[in-house]
């Protein structure tokens, strides 16, 4: 295949994921501070947010006072023009890129890219209003899972296909492992805490960003504890959006990409995986959480490097 | 409600009320019966009437979107809008009587423009010779030196050509033009045809049609047999300017009909005067590459510097004789509208035969006689520029306003050497069904040829296009141009 469509699959799909991650976490922030949390100042409640996101610097530039507020991180995540990450730039990106590998992706998933796209650029002309984010943010949900749900049905399992999984999965490891270190870092200052039960809409939040609430509690029925819900977040091979899930889903779609030029993706993939085997989560609280996540990250980094090097770049 | 077509151009509220009369009509005869080979189509179509020939195009219409079938459209004002093929249901037919000339025709001017192409960048005899004036060759535009005595694999220039014949008043085929660069229209052909056979079964049953679906594989056949390293191994590649090329569904359509990787400039890369592409499992080399690029584009080393679609260093392998370029460089110098009308000259200068297909009667600018007579009578002259495709830069005489044709005066005055004129003929028009009647149009016929060295092969069949608006004579799909299916029958 050529380097180039492969190129564009993958991005095509990071960007996908991305949009939908942003406007998750948006989302939840957004509901969880209506539950009425009290004593959390509004900026207290939304720089995690921020600093998940990569945006903090981003949000600084734009607006120079530094007041914190709902409606102006809503605008800059979900619809500024200069913001790269924001969900409009995400959406636009990921329908460029499908549109380069317009042949190698299956009519309806290129028509419900192209429809998602046209309709963000339409209700994002004026600001959103903050009432009507929820409701922009769960058509994007809506129509990214429609977009998978689509390729799954639609692409041959082929390279194109494997690509397409490799570059969501990838941006989606990349997330919860940053959701999971930001959250978990803000709420738990003090170690001597772990083990007991713990707040309850702070713990909602970080595992609603995930899409692992409901999962979560039928699992632990004994409340949330941090010992329990790194377990759940790291190393539970049957969420969706764990760690050890993306890394084996990895694995799988590197395998079906097929014959493998040299080079480094197979070791790097190997890393990760060694990363997350013979380790439990006492451990990992042990070591230290934020230089568990951050080694993680790092050698995901490697990998998307060494995957851009052997098959997008080669030295020519 | 259901309603049988009246006999439409016996009632007269047809076919006589639109354009002059002198118009070949290729349904009717002069007393408004259909043609003899006809008569079968004719009585499907009152069998269908309205409500199922309303059908049938609605089908036709919703298969062209539902498969994208589409073609860009460009103005001045937006980006490119990408619109449905426009498709009218009704077949052209073509006789094997008419055929025959139209077959033999092709094949002899293809072969001899291919040697005038050869000759021009080789020994120049016919310049030597003064059959043609060299000054033509030398100040057009397309004269290659850096392509000048290279022996392309397989001896051949133009492996690809659609010629554009018109039907004059007297119904006899002419040609118009020869695109022998990129020509666009093949996969409308097929598609044309593929939609017929869904939705007008019944109508092949009485027409014994010869069939144009197996281009891609006969092409793809002659592409591979052009490896410089033997077909065997072949890796061909089709060569597009990309997705923002109004013909991007024609080319990313025949790469996946041959099954062939669709290639823009930067997938493609020189080394050692070899051209690679850059895959997934790292360089692989290409032997053929169909290149839907013109000259000017392909390669910044040699034609123009500021193009970022080419691949640099191209020319270079091709001379080198590691790759075919199909169609190879240089054809432009055959393809340009002030060498079209030496063409008769030029084939018999080759081949000692008169030219079996007539060309339309060509006044050159730079003779100041002809251009005297022509700025005289512009209302009657189609006034062209030489270098231009697609209706562009252009004046149809009878239907241009005052200021239009001064305009062209002042710019043919300027530059001779750029326009040539024609007298205006009037195409031949056919029945269309058009929003629920069936309405006269004009038309033209682009049929396809490959030439393969030994042999020459046209494809029976070709691109009806058809001027849509009613008495237009314009019938390119960029100017509001549609489309019908052309039946070339077998016996």
């Amino acid at each position: 295949m050529l380097s180039r469509i492969a190129e564009s699959l993958y991005w095509m799909a990071r960007h996908l994921e991305r949009a939908d991650n942003t406007a998750r976490v948006l989302d939840i922030n957004v509901v969880h501070r209506l539950a009425a949390e009290e004593g959390l100042t509004e900026e207290g409640q939304w720089l995690p947010l921020l600093t998940i996101l990569g945006a903090d610097d981003r949000y600084a530039e734009t607006y120079p006072d530094g007041r914190v507020s709902v409606p102006r991180v809503i605008q800059l995540l979900t619809q500024a023009e200069g913001n790269p990450g924001s969900i409009l730039n995400c959406l636009r990106l990921a329908r460029e890129n499908a549109r380069a590998a317009r042949d190698r992706i299956s009519t309806p998933v290129w028509e419900t890219i192209d429809a998602l796209c046209r309709t963000a650029e339409a209700r994002l002309k004026a600001t959103l209003p903050p009432w009507q984010a929820a409701e922009f943010h769960a058509f994007v949900h809506r129509e990214v899972a429609t977009v998978y749900g689509l390729a799954q049905g639609t692409m041959m399992r082929g390279e194109a296909h494997s690509f397409t999984r490799f570059g969501a999965l990838q941006e989606r490891a990349d997330m919860t492992a940053r959701i999971l270190d930001v959250r978990y870092h803000l709420l738990l200052p003090d170690p001597s805490l772990v083990g007991s039960p713990l707040d309850y809409y702070q713990w909602g939040v970080l595992l609603k960003s995930l899409s692992g609430f409901d999962a979560y509690r039928r699992l632990y029925q004994t409340g949330v504890r941090p010992v329990d819900v790194i377990d759940f977040v790291i190393l539970n091979p049957d969420f969706p959006r764990s760690l050890v899930y993306c890394v084996s889903r990895l694995e799988r779609s590197l395998e079906r990409i097929g014959q493998r030029p040299e080079g480094e993706v197979g070791a790097c993939l190997e890393r990760l995986r060694a990363h997350l085997t013979g380790v439990g989560a006492a451990d990992i609280i042990a070591q230290g959480l934020h230089e568990y996540l951050d080694a993680f990250l790092t050698a995901l980094l490697d990998l998307s490097d060494a995957l851009t090097r052997d098959y997008f770049n080669h030295e020519v | 409600m259901l309603r049988q077509f009246q006999a439409v151009g016996a009632s007269g509220s047809d076919a006589r009320a639109e354009g002059p009369a002198t118009a070949y009509h290729e349904f009717y005869r002069d007393d408004f019966q259909p043609r003899e080979h006809y008569v079968p189509l004719w009585e499907h179509i009152q069998r269908a009437g309205q409500r199922g020939l309303a059908l049938k195009a609605r089908e036709a219409h919703l298969a062209l979107h539902n498969e994208g079938v589409t073609f860009t459209l460009y103005s001045d004002q937006e980006p490119g809008i990408e619109r449905v093929w426009p498709f009218d249901i009704l077949p052209r037919l073509v006789t094997a009587g008419e055929w025959a000339p139209i077959e033999a025709g092709l094949k002899q001017r293809i072969r001899a423009l291919d040697r005038f192409i050869h000759d021009v960048y080789h020994e120049q005899c016919i310049l030597k010779d003064g059959v043609v004036p060299p000054e033509l060759i030398y100040r057009g535009r397309d004269l290659c030196r850096d392509i000048l005595d290279v022996d392309p694999p397989g001896g051949v220039y133009i492996h690809i050509s659609g010629v554009d014949l018109i039907r004059d008043e007297s119904g006899r085929y002419l040609v118009l033009e020869d695109n022998l660069r990129t020509p666009s229209g093949v996969s409308y052909m097929i598609e044309n045809r593929l939609i017929e056979r869904r939705i007008l079964p019944e109508f092949f049953q009485r027409y014994r049609v010869r069939p144009v679906e197996h281009y891609p594989e006969r092409l793809l056949q002659r592409l591979r047999r052009l490896s410089p390293r033997g077909a065997e191994d072949a890796v061909v590649v089709v060569l597009t300017p990309g997705i923002f090329n109004s013909a991007y569904f024609e080319h990313s359509f025949l790469a996946r009909e041959m099954g062939v990787e669709l290639a823009e400039g930067r997938d493609l890369v020189c080394r050692n005067d070899r051209v690679y592409l850059k895959t997934t499992l790292g360089l692989r080399q290409v032997d053929v590459i169909y290149r839907r690029l013109d000259d000017d584009y392909l390669d910044p080393l040699v034609f123009r510097p500021d193009s970022l679609l080419g691949v640099p260093g191209i020319i270079r392998a091709w001379r080198a004789g590691h790759v075919a370029l199909v169609n190879a460089p240089g054809t432009g110098i055959a393809d340009d509208k002030a060498v079209y009308a030496y063409v008769p000259d030029i084939i018999r200068y080759y081949l000692g035969e008169e030219p079996i297909l007539p060309s339309v009667p060509t006044y050159q600018m730079t003779d100041p006689q002809d251009r005297d007579y022509v700025l005289d009578n512009l209302e009657r002259m189609v006034i062209k520029a030489v270098s231009e495709s697609g209706g562009h830069e252009m004046l149809m005489g009878p239907t241009s306003t005052a200021g239009q044709r001064d305009d062209f005066t002042r710019r043919i005055q300027a530059d001779p050497r750029r326009y040539i004129a024609q007298p205006v003929i009037q195409l031949s028009r056919h029945i269309c069904y058009l929003d629920g009647e069936l309405e006269s149009r004009h038309l033209d016929l682009r049929p396809f040829v490959l030439h393969g060295g030994d042999e020459i092969e046209v494809i029976p069949g070709g691109l009806t296009r058809v001027a849509l608006t009613k008495g237009s004579l314009v019938v390119n799909s960029s100017q509001g141009g549609g489309s019908k299916d052309t039946w070339v029958l077998a016996d």
